[in-house]
């Protein structure tokens, strides 16, 4: 909730980047109904959530920048231009130095993709914000407190 | 031209704070309220959002210094395995609560008479019980007379029937009942039905970011409305740095950072504090003078300590079916008492109570699956999640918190608020007894879940952003040289000055503490009014 200035959204190639992160913490469903958090198309979803963190998008910018640089290293001009399993092995030697991804990238990525209406809809969840509709209750059967109140007071006297 | 002194200043919109307010507008005094925090906007609460549960996070984390409001202050909690946890608005932490209210047992009074640990009150179970049902008016209460966890005489007065069980509460319910352990339908401040202009509960599950709907009881929905109306002046966006005092020694007002930093000074003929547990002796401790060089009304020294949290522990059960525990309040559904009193033979004294939670959203399913190391990123993640996504139900256990000079709250030597006011500094380790007390409660709350048909259980304990409760750092008694405030809450070293949130705790219960402090803040309302002609005597 601080006021400072957001900082600018990650480029179209930094957001195709991320999704091989993404995809390593949340993978594809072992039966292939349900898609990977970056095969899901949360990057830029997650990206509009970091930028309120400014610290923490820094981080993440400086973690990209890193892969490019890798990316480099092994002769492509950047981490996109990789084949998946040199990408992986990025990410491998990433994850070891300083510039690798934070933490709460992890939560962020929870949260963008478990709110997402495939997934949502999936698990019969509703797909709609809690409120103004909110739940319908069934009225509590409480002939459930019999036991309770045939057992009589428990308070200590005093 | 200086302002004229008001009669009445309250520090504070809080739970206490408003009510104090409202039952002091009757006289027509000019009373006036200094709140550091704003008005909360219903547009503005998360659950009308699709991602109101990432909100939690961080922007609505029930800590301030995750939050980093301008509103708040920062809480150097790194000295305590709980995090301390609070909200700066009109309303106070009611903005965030769970509204899980039920009243203190009347052994809460006499825990050295009865069991030789902590102090007992300089008042009892009885003379609160009608500030009990006056404040379930205002605040307008949901829950079932009769429960057998209290006496009968004189009866809890609810005025709105009980928040429903849903299916997730009856579930649990059955699992009481196969092990004969109470259990009764939460008292909740969450209106179940329309009620004094307020609109009923619609079940969203959001109550720990906000009530959008207006459902939940928090204080700038029930007191504040009342008490502007009659006349109660409340200034938001007003940090007080210190009270001050005059050449007799009686505080005469407050020096305060206004919406745009800019110093004012308010002077009024009687201060009464209502900050919370550790915002309390922050300014107490802030506000040193020749006459008070350790801190405003310290003279004894127990300004900031015995400082009480509720230790909690959470029990997760997995179940096969699909509970629809997302629908519901939070954390109002039922309570138990089972093991509220002391049982030697279970190697504590004292006891604790178990509120029942509902289940989790989706993304808190995650969340707390990764806690708990049942959903971890990579492969196998989804399938993990979908072992528990809605089959979830948890039980918190509230356990007795002892007062011990040792745990306290003082001044951070660096530490400091946007206004460069110093921060508060908690130092708490959890005691030996606490900690048998949440092993205990721990075993009972897993086998509760076995006896409901869970399949598997996850445990935290303690859990460490759960200090909610802020209770005992001004306590209250009849000896000066053993408490801070008198049976009215007034100072003893200060008799223009009042206390009335939880820093007058003696001892802590083991229950959720806002339906007290809110009690104990109409009895020292109606105490100052009853003593007006002779306050300053």
């Amino acid at each position: 909730m601080t006021d400072a200035p957001l900082p600018a959204p990650l480029t179209a190639d930094q957001l195709r980047a991320l999704a091989p992160v993404l995809d390593g913490f949340i993978p594809r469903s072992a039966d292939g109904t349900l898609p990977g958090a970056g095969e899901l198309g949360i990057a830029a979803d997650l990206d509009a959530a970091l930028r309120r963190i400014p610290g923490m998008h820094a981080m993440v910018v400086a973690a990209l920048a890193e892969l490019d640089r890798l990316a480099v290293r092994r002769g492509a001009a950047r981490f996109t231009a990789l084949a998946p399993d040199e990408q992986q092995a990025a990410l491998g030697e990433l994850s070891s130095t300083e510039h690798a991804f934070p933490p709460m990238l992890m939560l962020y990525t929870f949260g963008c993709f478990y709110k997402h209406p495939r997934i949502l809809a999936h698990y019969g969840l509703p797909t709609r914000p809690p409120h103004p509709e909110g739940f319908r209750v069934a009225p509590s059967d409480l002939s459930l407190l019999d036991p309770v109140r045939a057992r009589g007071p428990i308070y200590r006297r005093v | 031209m200086a302002e004229q002194p008001v009669d009445v200043l309250i520090i504070g919109a809080g739970a206490s704070g408003a009510a104090v307010a409202w039952s002091l507008a009757e006289t027509r005094m000019r009373v006036v309220c200094l709140e550091q925090g704003g008005w909360m906007k219903a547009e503005d609460y998360p659950g009308t959002r699709e991602d109101w549960e990432l909100a939690q996070i961080r922007d609505w984390s029930p800590s301030p210094n995750v939050r980093e409001r301008r509103e708040d202050y920062p809480v150097n909690d790194s000295a305590s395995p709980i995090a301390a946890s609070m909200f700066s608005a009109v309303g106070g932490s009611t903005i965030l609560y769970a509204a899980h209210f039920p009243r203190f047992h009347p052994s809460d009074f006499r825990t050295r008479t009865l069991d030789g640990v902590g102090d007992d009150w300089p008042l009892d179970y009885a003379q609160l019980t009608p500030w009990y049902n006056l404040n379930s008016r205002m605040m307008g209460v949901s829950g079932l007379t009769g429960d057998p966890a209290y006496p009968a005489d004189p009866p809890k007065e609810f005025p709105l029937p009980p928040i429903p069980l849903g299916r997730l509460g009856e579930t649990l319910a059955r699992g009481f009942n196969e092990l004969g352990w109470h259990w009764w339908p939460s008292d909740s401040a969450i209106a179940s039905q329309d009620y004094e202009g307020r609109a009923g509960c619609i079940n969203a599950g959001t109550c720990l970011l906000g009530c959008p709907h207006g459902a939940k009881a928090s204080t700038d929905v029930t007191y504040w409305p009342i008490a502007i109306r009659r006349g109660v002046e409340l200034r938001t966006h007003c940090r007080v740095r210190e009270i001050t005092v005059g050449p007799d020694g009686l505080a005469d007002g407050a020096i305060y950072y206004d919406a745009a930093g800019v110093e004012q000074r308010v002077r009024a003929h009687v201060v009464i504090l209502a900050c919370n547990g550790i915002g309390t002796p922050r300014l107490l401790l802030n506000s040193r003078s020749s006459h008070f060089p350790d801190g405003l009304a310290n003279r004894s020294g127990l300004v900031g300590k015995n400082l009480m949290f509720h230790p909690y522990a959470i029990i997760t059960g997995v179940f096969e079916e699909p509970l629809l525990g997302y629908q519901g309040p939070t954390g109002c559904s039922l309570m138990s008492h089972e093991f509220y009193e002391t049982d030697a033979a279970r190697g504590f004294v004292r006891g604790y109570s178990f509120e029942m939670l509902r289940g989790f959203g989706p993304v808190s399913t995650a969340l707390y699956g990764l806690v708990g190391g049942r959903v971890l990123p990579g492969p196998g993640h989804q399938e993990a999640f979908a072992q528990l996504v809605d089959r979830t139900a948890g039980i918190a256990a509230i356990c007795e918190d002892l007062p011990e000079p040792t745990n306290h709250v003082t001044l951070d030597p660096e530490l400091t608020d946007d206004d460069g006011i110093p921060a508060p500094k908690v130092t708490y380790r959890l005691s030996e007894n606490s900690q048998r007390m949440l092993d205990h409660a721990v075993a009972r709350g897993q086998e509760l879940m076995a006896a409901a048909g869970a399949r598997d259980t996850m445990v935290q304990s303690p859990l460490m952003l759960a200090g909610w409760h802020l209770m005992g750092t001004a306590r209250m008694g009849r000896d000066p040289a053993t408490s801070v405030v008198n049976e009215w809450g007034r100072a003893h070293d200060v008799k223009n000055l009042f206390i009335v949130d939880g820093s007058v705790f003696v001892t802590a219960g083991a229950v959720n503490p806002t339906n007290t402090i809110q009690a104990l803040a109409l009895h020292v309302a109606d105490s100052i009014k009853r003593n007006l002609a002779t306050l300053l005597d």
